[in-house]
């Protein structure tokens, strides 16, 4: 999964974005880094030809790799979708906190294991027990956590955007009384 | 890094070249912001050419900056008023031809000022220039803005600019840690680390450590420079910022956010001209919802995706 990121990273776009997107972005940034255009140009002594053909075969690859996922994915997770009945749904709809907790009972009451989740998105399943376990030290940085939860709450087809809203910002909290010494420093330089 | 406790936010705008716009572009987002009802100061600390009372009509301001530094005179009291509700005025020292008349130390002196002043939001003009002492007042501030143009010799000393920013960042973040000593010894063998500029600086640094790789995601994270690009003449001019933010990632390894972009429009310089503050006589210029849409984006932390707007045809038309 981590080399999934690295690919939406390239293609500069979130993980949760979809192949037209990703068509897209690709088109333009290859249009980009095909001309000596002025904004590359302007970089002097930190153009090299090297770096820049390294990135271009990297834009490819990033690409091609993300174009074989989505292509191949869409269907499994349709699948999961359709195997959810409407009194469960009616629950889930009724759910406003989406604690690593809650997402345990929604998962558990699917008949979903943690191992099917990885087998779709090779996310070991140490680290889907740690978003339910609201374990935040696992997770060095909040895209990595993002990641996850969008392949978790894509695979249990639940809507993406609200679990992300209400899960997220207790990350934050969580790093954030982490590191208030750090944060304190930057006014003493 | 910016620190939800306090509700005063420093703006701090800069870029390298001169001429870009950093003073109009101050202005007018100063002046947006207190449009909105934010209580907002502008303060133009470009002591070699300190001209931001110009574009509010102001010949020769009561006070300035010199009676803080040489008459102690509280900075709450030099305030004067820009002509417009919710806007007041810090101007430069006027004239004074010894630009490098304040240091460092005094600079962080002023900030302290500054960060116990009543307003919502401080925005200060910078000027040109890559001085030293413009980077640390410059990384002093909450957002950190970099005013450019689609220029070839304006972009190049935007990216000095902002290499130099998070070079200096760097600096001080090891300074802290105390590991000067390594980030010294590793510029200064560079030639056998394969160090050849700054991104690779930063990669092995990174690597050569797990400490400071944590140092520098915890550090770095959140720290970004925003870049307004500004006089754009055409639609495929709006791009630019979008292509700046990506070649800063690819081939310097810097993070920077497209907050937003502004139109060339004559309007600007028969405006600053006749003495009118800008906003509030051309309500119907594309330039005022241009300015309003870079404020907001400065505020939020949120940027432009003109990739999008390309592929659905909804860039703005220019010309
Ligand atoms: N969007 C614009 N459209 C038209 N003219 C503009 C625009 N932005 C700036 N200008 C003009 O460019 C000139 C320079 O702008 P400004 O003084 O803001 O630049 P600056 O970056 O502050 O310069 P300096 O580095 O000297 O402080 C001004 O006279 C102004 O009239
Ligand atoms: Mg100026």
């Amino acid at each position: 999964m981590e080399a999934y990121l690295k690919y939406y990273d390239l293609l500069e776009l979130p993980p949760e974005a979809t192949i037209e997107e990703i068509h897209r972005n690709y088109a333009g940034l290859k249009a980009l880094y095909s001309v000596n255009s002025m904004e590359i140009r302007a970089l002097n002594m930190d153009y090299s030809e090297e770096l820049h053909q390294d990135y271009l075969f990297r834009l490819d690859d990033a690409y091609e790799q993300l174009k074989l996922l989505l292509e191949n994915k869409r269907p499994i997770v349709a699948t999961k979708a359709a195997a959810v009945d409407d009194g469960l749904k009616e629950w889930i709809n009724g759910i406003n906190c989406f604690t690593g907790g809650a997402l345990r009972n929604i998962r558990e009451r699917m008949g979903v294991d943690l191992k099917d989740i990885f087998a779709v998105s090779r996310i070991q399943p140490q680290y889907l027990e740690d978003i339910e376990n609201e374990h935040f030290s696992s997770f060095r940085a909040e895209v990595y956590l993002r990641s996850y939860l969008v392949e978790y709450t894509r695979f249990l087809s639940l809507d993406t955007q609200r679990v992300l809203s209400d899960y997220l910002p207790r990350y934050r909290i969580a790093k954030e009384c982490q590191f208030l010494p750090s944060r304190q420093s930057r006014f003493l330089v | 890094m910016e620190n939800p406790a306090k509700n005063c936010k420093v703006w701090a705008v800069a870029g390298g070249k001169g001429g870009t716009g950093k003073s109009f572009i101050t202005s007018s987002a100063g002046t947006c912001l207190a449009l909105k009802g934010s209580k907002t100061i502008l303060l133009d600390a470009d002591l070699g050419g300190a001209n931001l009372h110009s574009f509010f009509g102001l010949n020769r301001p009561r006070y300035s900056l010199s009676d803080f530094f040489d008459k102690k005179i509280p900075l709450q009291d030099i305030i004067v008023h820009s002509g417009i509700a919710n806007l007041g005025l810090i101007t430069g020292s006027i004239g004074s031809l010894d630009s490098e008349g304040i240091n460092f130390a005094q600079k962080q002196k002023l900030f302290r000022h500054i960060r116990a002043l009543d307003a919502e939001h401080i925005l200060i003009d910078l000027g040109g220039g890559t001085h030293i002492n413009t980077l640390d007042t410059f990384l002093l501030a909450d957002k950190m803005i970099v005013v450019t143009v689609p220029e070839v010799t304006a972009l190049e000393n935007m990216y000095h600019f902002i290499k130099s920013v998070y070079f200096r960042k760097m600096k001080f973040i090891f300074k802290t840690y105390n590991l000067s000593a390594t980030i010294q010894d590793t510029w200064k063998n560079r030639a056998s680390c394969n160090v050849r500029n700054l991104k690779e600086l930063i990669a092995h640094l990174r690597e050569s450590s797990d400490h400071i790789r944590e140092i520098f995601d915890r550090e770095m994270s959140g720290f970004v420079v925003h870049i307004v690009l500004n006089q754009v003449r055409t639609t495929k001019d709006i791009l630019v910022g979008e292509n700046l933010k990506s070649v800063c990632m690819n081939f310097l390894g810097l993070p920077v956010a497209y907050s937003g972009y502004c139109r060339q429009d004559e309007a600007v310089h028969d405006n600053i001209n006749s003495k009118e503050p800008f906003l509030i006589f051309n309500r119907t210029s594309p330039v005022v919802k241009e300015i309003k849409t870079l404020t907001e984006n400065i505020i939020a932390g949120t940027h432009l995706s003109m990739r999008k707007d390309l592929a659905n045809g909804s860039l703005p038309e220019i010309l």
